[in-house]
């Protein structure tokens, strides 16, 4: 019963992620031995870099969301924002299949490369609505963004389309033309996913996307994030330290701890056999 | 007997408890038994016997210890469940290995009927054929068609579980594993949802089923597998092995 | 021993011709051709300190001052007027400084150096038109961070330009901005039209003359070379207009088809922006 080829067919990944790694200062082999959850810390007590993610490694397909948790400092938003562009990376490569058919390591596309990656390939929805959005422009406005971006010219067809966005993401349509500082925190978080979506990128990735928001906004806004994963087919990756949010939306997730990896599961699987002390912590706190 | 779906050989299971100074609680010792298509294997034991424990190895919501769980994929190649990779898993879940627990796992506010509609399309249904076979399997669980539009978290726990039932029996997978999915209803709701999953056999589906009655049991099982103690103690037709059994047997 | 202030002095030095040295000029001409190189796009130049305050026409100064031969002619206007104050002092640093011919007659200048207009006539090749810029960055309302200016004009990201239109057409039902309108050049830089009114945006599209822009203050230059797309930034369902007569005339001349301004107090109160084409009008 030797296998050489799995007989089961995974989807195709949509984003492939191999050996990202972000440093804070410079680093040496040392340093990468110096550091990580053993040590229990990212920080190389004899240079003082920072080891802030390493060697991370994994696969969405279309259609699935992947969770990366972990606390505060684990690396966890690094990872996310490094595949976004928002920082640097130092080493590693992210192929995305919606981009030259996953040839390119898009971490070694220019800046300017990068964001154009975001109008239509790939959309970050971040904790705090004032980084993805515009507080001062209308939630019409904030959408229109992404669409002239885009190459749209039409004022009506703009329109159009922002209303659906807005529509969808349960935003009542008499606040379409209202400026997004007067808008609530949750209703924040409703446009910026009707943003995020405005060019149908097959890639979404959301950085807390609830944290902060009172537990009932919370749990509408993730309904509405469900129900998108499951109607759009869509890769996502998303970064939360709340296993409620982790459960709701991943079939799989990697556990972060100092900048490392320490377990990569199915998520039902780390909710209740989870197989490293750390997330056995994590899981034991949350569940208590 | 039909050749197995199935093959459960030798499986252990020991959690490791690091952050209690890594005691090791064995659950689940050398246990090796099959499965048919078409069989309905009750799992019989008394509380902390492993019943649970076994339908998560082979749902892999747990992981394998040591041993292996051999599965006939429906292309007919086979496949250790045990050393698969998380996307497999992925890819095998729903299609060919359903699990349907006493509790309605974490699901976003939606319709009941587009609940049950979106598990069969997720098997592979056409989205007018699962939601007619919704339909239907609503209507024989008593769910009253007025709920079909609510969401399911304003439902009582005995609709939940009948929903879920729907759902997870929607365009059934080759292998379901049941866990007590009818400890929360009341008799005249029992007997409707014992009477849908009694036609799972018929249908060719391999089941394997922990319940908390040996009522449930005499009705449904084609052959019981009992545990004790994390060990296979007994396993044989319902016939010979029922009259055995006392209640605190499958008490969960 | 007394040392007078001629001492002191020294020995007197001849102003050298449009007051600015020869070295100067050579910059500001190479920063020239870098900006006709690269239609629309803002050309740093070492602004020079000149005679007058830096947002009087400082920049619009430098350039022709750099331009200017011994065979140019020059008319200056400030809102169209050649008698503006502001025009007649610019006017006569340069011809003082050159000794060159002024006209008000557009057909016989070389050189029209200009605030708020276009002149009226058809300029032709023979024409170079110099602008003074106050405000030359056209996303300068949008974003305030340098480094982000810079890349939105290098990506030709100008989506948020695009958004400042939408929000003006859904909060006012039009578009509202009146001088300056931001004008796409050649399918790739976004430049600031500042402060020329709309109505004479059409008139720099595929224009037979050479435009100059100068912004002294904020040191920079910038230019349109002669057959240039520059399309004004609307929607494609909501079309550029110019600003509307509604059937005025002017008081002075009866012109329906030149852009007129309001004069406060007068009974008729529009009249030609375009001093010098009113005073022909009439005295044909």
């Amino acid at each position: 019963m030797t296998m050489t080829k799995s007989p089961i067919i995974t989807p195709q990944a949509a984003i492939r992620v191999r050996g990202l790694s972000k440093f804070f200062g410079p680093i040496d082999e040392g340093a990468i031995a110096r550091t990580g959850p053993e040590f229990g810390t990212a920080r190389d007590p004899l240079s003082g870099s920072i080891v802030a993610a390493w060697d991370v490694n994994f696969d969405v397909a279309a259609g699935e969301a992947l969770g990366i948790v972990g606390e505060s400092g684990s690396g966890k938003s690094t990872v996310l924002r490094c595949i976004a562009g928002d920082q640097p990376s130092s080493a590693g490569s992210v192929h995305l299949m919606c981009h030259d058919e996953g040839r390119t390591n898009v971490l070694d596309l220019s800046p300017a490369a990068r964001r154009k990656l975001r109008i239509d390939q790939l959309s970050v929805v971040y904790q705090d609505p004032a980084e993805g959005l515009s507080l001062g422009v209308t939630a019409g406005g904030n959408i229109a963004d992404p669409l002239t971006a885009a190459g749209w010219r039409n004022f009506e067809a703009i329109r159009v389309r922002a209303r659906d966005l807005l529509d969808r993401t349960e935003v009542p349509l008499d606040r379409m033309d209202d400026i997004v500082r007067n808008f609530s925190g949750g209703m924040r978080q409703r446009v910026q996913i009707a943003r995020a979506l405005a060019n149908n990128p097959p890639i979404v990735l959301l950085d807390e996307p609830t944290t902060g928001l009172d537990a009932s906004i919370a749990s509408g806004v993730l309904d509405l994030i469900r129900g998108l994963l499951e109607e759009l087919d869509l890769a996502v990756v998303v970064v939360s330290h709340d296993f409620g949010v982790i459960e709701m939306l991943t079939q799989r997730c990697i556990v972060m701890q100092h900048g490392r990896v320490v377990e990569d599961a199915l998520t039902d699987q780390l909710l209740e056999d989870p197989q490293h002390p750390y997330s056995q912590k994590l899981v034991t706190a949350a569940r208590s | 007997m039909n050749s197995p779906l199935i093959n459960v050989c030798d499986v252990s299971k020991t959690f490791v408890l690091h952050n209690i100074d890594g005691r090791e609680v064995t659950a689940l010792q050398n246990v090796s038994f099959s499965i048919a298509p078409g069989e309905h294997v009750a799992l019989a034991g008394s509380s902390g016997a492993g019943k649970s424990t076994l339908l998560r190895l082979l749902y892999r919501t747990y992981t394998l210890t040591s041993g292996e769980i051999n599965f006939c994929l429906s292309s007919g190649d086979w496949v250790d469940l045990g050393k698969l990779t998380d996307p497999e898993v992925v890819a095998l879940r729903g299609r060919e290995i359903g699990y349907v627990s006493q509790f309605l796992r974490a699901q976003p506010r939606r319709a009941v009927i587009d609940l049950v509609t979106r598990a069969g399309v997720s098997r592979g249904m056409t989205r007018n054929d699962a939601r007619e076979q919704a339909a239907i399997s609503l209507r024989r669980l008593n769910i009253a068609e007025s709920l079909w539009e609510i969401h399911t978290s304003v439902l009582s726990g005995g609709e939940k579980q009948r929903v879920n039932i729907a759902a997870g029996l929607i365009s059934p997978p080759r292998l379901l594993l049941l866990d007590e999915p009818v400890s929360a209803l009341d008799p005249e709701n029992r007997e409707r949802a014992i009477d849908l999953i009694s036609q799972l056999s018929e249908a060719g589906v391999a089941v394997l089923a922990v319940f908390h009655d040996l009522d449930a049991i005499a009705r449904l099982a084609t052959r019981i597998v009992v545990m004790s103690h994390g060990h296979l103690i007994d396993d044989g037709p319902v016939h010979s092995i029922l009259p055995q059994l006392e209640p605190t047997d499958v008490h969960p | 021993m007394s040392s007078t202030v001629d001492e002191i002095a020294g020995p007197p030095q001849s102003v050298p011709f449009a007051l600015l040295d020869e070295e100067s000029k050579r910059e500001i001409r190479r920063a020239l051709l870098q900006a006709v190189c690269i239609p629309g796009f803002q050309v740093p130049f070492g602004s020079r300190e000149m005679p007058v305050a830096r947002g009087w026409g400082s920049g619009g100064l430098q350039i022709s001052l750099a331009i200017v031969g011994v065979n140019d002619t020059i008319k200056v206007i400030d809102q169209g007027d050649d008698e503006g104050v502001n025009a007649v002092n610019l006017r006569r640093l340069i011809t003082s400084s050159t000794g060159i011919e002024e006209t008000s007659e557009t057909d016989e200048a070389t050189i029209v150096q200009s605030r708020h207009r276009i002149p009226e006539d058809a300029m032709t090749s023979d024409h170079i038109l110099v602008l003074q810029v106050p405000v030359p960055e056209p996303l300068r309302g949008i974003e305030r961070n340098m480094k982000e200016l810079e890349r939105m004009h290098a990506e030709g990201d100008y989506s948020k330009m695009w958004v400042s239109l939408y929000e003006d057409k859904v909060r006012n039902g039009v578009i509202t901005q009146t001088t300056g309108y931001p004008c796409l050049v050649a399918q790739r830089y976004v430049m600031a039209t500042t402060p020329i009114p709309r109505w004479d945006i059409p008139r720099l599209h595929q224009a037979e003359f050479l435009t100059l822009f100068g912004a002294g203050r904020e040191k920079r230059v910038y230019a349109i070379p002669p057959f240039t797309d520059v399309e004004p930034l609307t929607f494609e369902d909501v079309p550029f207009e110019v600003e509307a007569s509604n059937g005025a005339k002017c008081r002075l001349c009866g012109s329906e088809e030149t852009f007129l301004v309001e004069t406060p107090g007068s009974e008729s109160r529009w009249s030609c922006s375009d001093t010098a084409w009113c005073r022909r009008k009439r005295t044909k």
